[in-house]
């Protein structure tokens, strides 16, 4: 069962000074006050009862605290609790939300439940105010993107996308940072060094080895590696160690220079290529600061679309601008700026990766470093050579750390080459210094084939363990692309299902409120950028039968108003789970007077099931919906402000007859001729679709502004054709000369100046009129549908014809 | 897959129940995934780590293999 409201409450918050009860008992409600009164303030105080914000509050100038500093009406004294308290049809929701004076919140529904409750209802759509309703329609593809993946969760799915390609990319990184061919080279040399083969796997090495150890004679055959210990256990002499080291010294010298001397085309390629786009980045460094920017423009759009600037001017430069165009031009500018951003990345990636290589050698080299025996005199060549190469590897790393927008650009690729001749030199001294040893030690056999045996040992159980380190990593790799290229498609599958059922809604809305007209087919089409990634959203549309992605080139404010609303209540039916009501503030304030009647039966005729808080200061429209939605069940109310109450319920009558009544009551005659006026011309209108008289033609909207005069002189014509008893029963022109109806659309609003006295005779006059033409027993004017053809009488819908009069064929 | 709306939690739901028949994929790195997703703890550093330890239990193994035969 989902949750409607019952009743609230709200004291001291905002406009609201004293407690300002409403009840709904589950029912929508119509609520009408002049701008000020405090429909705002009720706007607000559900905004912070369940975002725990007041978006529009929380700007620089009144404090970040989520608008907390000015929620408080400011005439309350500190002592003063102020609150929003709320009954809802589960009662165990129900709570009072508390601010006191030093602004500490407070709630008293503590349970697991009502947290819940709010929890899920923070995700929900449930206010929409004017200021909102284009924001999505203005926004850029990408907010579009993430507007949406965050109201329907797909944002977990984006993050989840993104962890996998992350890891993906990482181990790629690895991979290519460990160069393992490389390593697996440098070890293969020094196994076909010693085993005067290469030995790719154990059996391989397993012959090779058997082959050396025969000239010992050992009456042993290795059969694994186990064997391979033993033998060298046996054919270990403590009086050759001294050498065995030597040997073993030199040839990690040979086997980390080759590696490295194998990883210096890579270093030297992959810099050049960094070196290249860093630079032609930097070509145009106005473009690249530009990218500075971005945070500004996008707080920029953020100020504009918290109507933190409130006319149509640009923040910055003061300038006269349409709003709507600044965000829409500020749009895309970010997203110009965030295709270099792109581009950015892409550089940056380039620099993780060669980062992540330059680590990896700086980690082979160190590691040779710490060697004991390079600390000996003998060594000291090599150790400058290997300082050496160390130093050049900090340079570069240096350069890498190096900021794009730094001053000094980073160092050419030729200055920091690596002397790749003379690495190889110094590898191969040492190989050839093992030789060497080896060779001065010939008569010793049992030396030369423990230290070779010792040697490719050592290499191949290296070998075997980057060959497993890469097989894994690969594997690795590989399963994190094919679950990503499965997301991928999963993903695109539920959003493209998603996007279909969300347009069609869209679609249906819109069209309700613009029938007729040349835009339709609206859908939200995914969009993906060259690397086939899904990028942002974009709006469609046909206009004129041609697809158009562009609401704001081709729309009116109205009808990209309309396109707002459609989607905040496609967003209420497809994602409030939790709550089966949502408030419109003052929604329809650009919407002309055709647009306000189709949006009215938009909400009675799809939104009947909701609970639909509707707010508006447009006392037509209030005027216009009120007895339609009356009918539905609808509460209809008013509210005021005063100094000493903020914000007050005034008791409002449901249709302009019971204000009417009312102000007669409270002998009250402000606005009285205006509301007999309206009253008039709205039964008038009755009275002539129901005895067919005829107006001159008008188009749409215009075609409602019938004055009363004009319906008045129809009826007349009409009756005076058709009917004496009518023509004498209606005595029209009477009415016509009443002071009120003797003008112009132009002196509308401004109410016949008369007394008291003077509007009861009219309004007693025109309820004359009204009984000639309505038969209160059976609540239906004469009709030209109950015209009998036989008698030549027209009358009303009682089956005894109570009223009826003569009416010529 | 049907086609019906899916919140994003059932998305990712149905990937990983459906996951081990994507093809061409590492059944100890998808049952690590699995077992960290299962856990709620499904974050960069905690994915680093499990691949680390799982690349560092072949390796051992490798070591051990190789001195016992």
């Amino acid at each position: 069962m989902k949750t409607k409201i019952k009743s609230l409450a709200i004291k001291g918050i905002r406009g609201v000074r004293e407690k300002f009860p409403l009840t709904l008992s589950g029912k929508s409600i119509l609520i009408y006050g002049d701008n000020g009164a405090g429909k705002s303030s009720l706007t607000d105080s559900f905004e912070w009862l369940y975002y725990d914000q007041i978006g529009h509050l929380s700007n620089e100038e009144i404090g970040r605290r989520k608008g907390k500093d000015a929620l408080r009406n400011i005439f309350i004294n500190d002592k003063e609790d102020a609150f929003v308290e709320v009954a809802y049809s589960n009662s165990k929701l129900d709570c009072t939300k508390n601010i006191d004076g030093s602004l500490t919140v407070s709630t008293s529904n503590t349970t697991a439940e009502y947290e819940k409750y709010i929890s899920n209802s923070s995700t929900e759509n449930l206010i929409l105010r004017y200021r909102d309703l284009v924001l999505f329609i203005i926004a850029s593809k990408k907010e579009k993107l993430d507007t949406l993946q965050n109201i329907i969760g797909f944002s977990d799915v984006g993050s989840f996308r993104d962890t996998l390609k992350r890891n993906a990319g990482r181990i790629k990184r690895t991979i290519n940072a460990e160069n393992f061919n490389n390593k697996k080279g440098a070890q293969q040399s020094i196994i076909l060094e010693n085993l005067e083969t290469n030995a790719y796997s154990p059996e391989q090495f397993i012959k090779a080895a058997n082959e050396l150890i025969k000239p010992l004679a050992l009456g042993i055959t290795i059969k694994s590696f186990k064997d391979v210990a033993k033998v060298l256990k046996q054919i270990e002499s403590k009086d050759d160690s001294k050498i065995v080291d030597e040997i073993s010294f030199q040839t990690k010298i040979e086997e980390a220079l080759t590696e490295f001397e194998g990883n210096i085309d890579k270093l030297n390629k992959d810099y050049k290529k960094y070196f290249d786009a860093y630079t032609e980045l930097r070509k145009d460094p106005d473009k690249f600061n530009k990218l500075k920017l971005l945070d500004l423009l996008n707080e920029g759009v953020s100020v504009l679309e918290d109507d933190v600037v409130k006319g149509d001017y640009c923040p910055l430069c003061l300038q006269e601008k349409n709003k709507l165009q600044l965000i829409k031009q500020l749009n895309k500018r970010i997203e110009e700026l965030e295709e270099l951003e792109t581009e950015k990345t892409k550089l940056e990636e380039q620099n993780e990766d060669l980062k992540e290589f330059v680590k990896s050698n700086i980690s082979t080299i160190d590691n040779l470093l710490r060697d004991k025996n390079l600390k000996e005199k003998e060594n000291s060549e090599i150790l400058k050579k290997i300082q050496e190469i160390k130093t050049t590897l900090n340079i570069l790393a240096t350069e890498l750390k190096k900021e794009l927008l730094a001053k000094v650009a980073i160092i050419e690729p030729n200055k920091i080459a690596f002397d790749k001749k003379g690495i190889v030199a110094f590898a191969d001294a040492a190989s050839k210094k093992v030789k060497h040893l080896a060779d001065s030690q010939k008569k010793n056999t049992k030396l030369v084939i423990y230290s070779k045996l010792l040697q490719a040992n050592l290499a191949y159980k290296a070998y075997r363990k980057i060959e497993r380190q890469q097989d894994i990593l690969t594997k690795q790799q590989t399963t994190f692309e094919n679950l990503f290229t499965d997301f991928i498609k999963r993903q695109e599958q539920a959003l493209n299902i998603f996007l279909k059922t969300f347009s069609k809604d869209i679609n249906d809305f819109y069209t309700i409120m613009n029938p007729k007209e040349k835009v339709d087919d609206i859908k939200l089409v995914p969009l993906k950028d060259k690397n086939d990634d899904l990028v942002g959203i974009s709006i469609e549309y046909n206009f004129f039968d041609e697809t158009q992605r562009q609401p704001m080139a081709y729309l009116s404010e109205s009808h990209i108003n309309c396109l707002g609303l459609s989607f905040f209540l496609a967003s209420v039916m497809a994602f409030n789970k939790e709550n089966h009501f949502f408030i419109l503030d003052d929604v329809i304030s650009s919407f002309d007077r055709s647009h306000r009647a189709r949006f009215a039966k938009l909400l009675i005729d799809k939104f009947n099931e909701y609970q639909i808080i509707l707010l508006t200061h447009e006392k037509d429209f209030f005027e216009l919906v009120s007895s339609d939605v009356k009918t539905k069940g609808w509460n209809i109310q008013q509210i005021t402000w005063s100094v000493e109450k903020g914000t007050g319920v005034e008791k409002a009558s449901v249709d302009s007859k019971g204000r009417i009544m009312k102000k007669f009551e409270d002998k009250n005659t402000d606005g009285l001729g205006n509301d007999i006026r309206i009253y008039t011309e709205k039964v008038l209108k009755e009275v002539a679709i129901n005895i067919e008289a005829s107006v001159p033609f008008k188009y749409n909207d215009i075609n409602e502004k019938r004055m009363a005069p004009e319906l008045l002189d129809s009826i007349q014509r009409r009756i005076s054709d058709k009917s004496t008893e009518l023509k004498t029963a209606a005595d029209i022109p009477r009415i016509k000369g009443m002071p009120m109806f003797i003008g112009n659309t132009a002196s509308h609003d401004n109410d016949f100046q008369a007394s008291i006295e003077d509007f009861e005779v009219m309004w007693d006059d025109i309820g004359k009129l009204i009984k000639v033409f309505y038969c209160k027993d059976c609540n239906k004017f004469i009709s030209t549908k109950n015209v009998d053809t036989v008698k030549n009488k027209i009358r009303c819908g009682c089956k005894d014809e109570k009223l009826n009069y003569d009416w010529k064929k | 897959m049907s086609d019906k709306i899916k919140s994003g939690k059932e998305v990712i739901d149905e990937f990983f129940s459906e996951i081990y028949n994507v093809k061409n994929v590492d059944e100890k790195t998808i049952e690590a995934l699995v077992s960290l997703y299962g856990k709620n703890k499904l974050t960069d550093t905690n994915i680093q780590n499990a691949l680390d330890d799982l690349l560092q239990k072949e390796l051992d193994k490798i070591e051990k293999d190789e001195n016992e035969n």
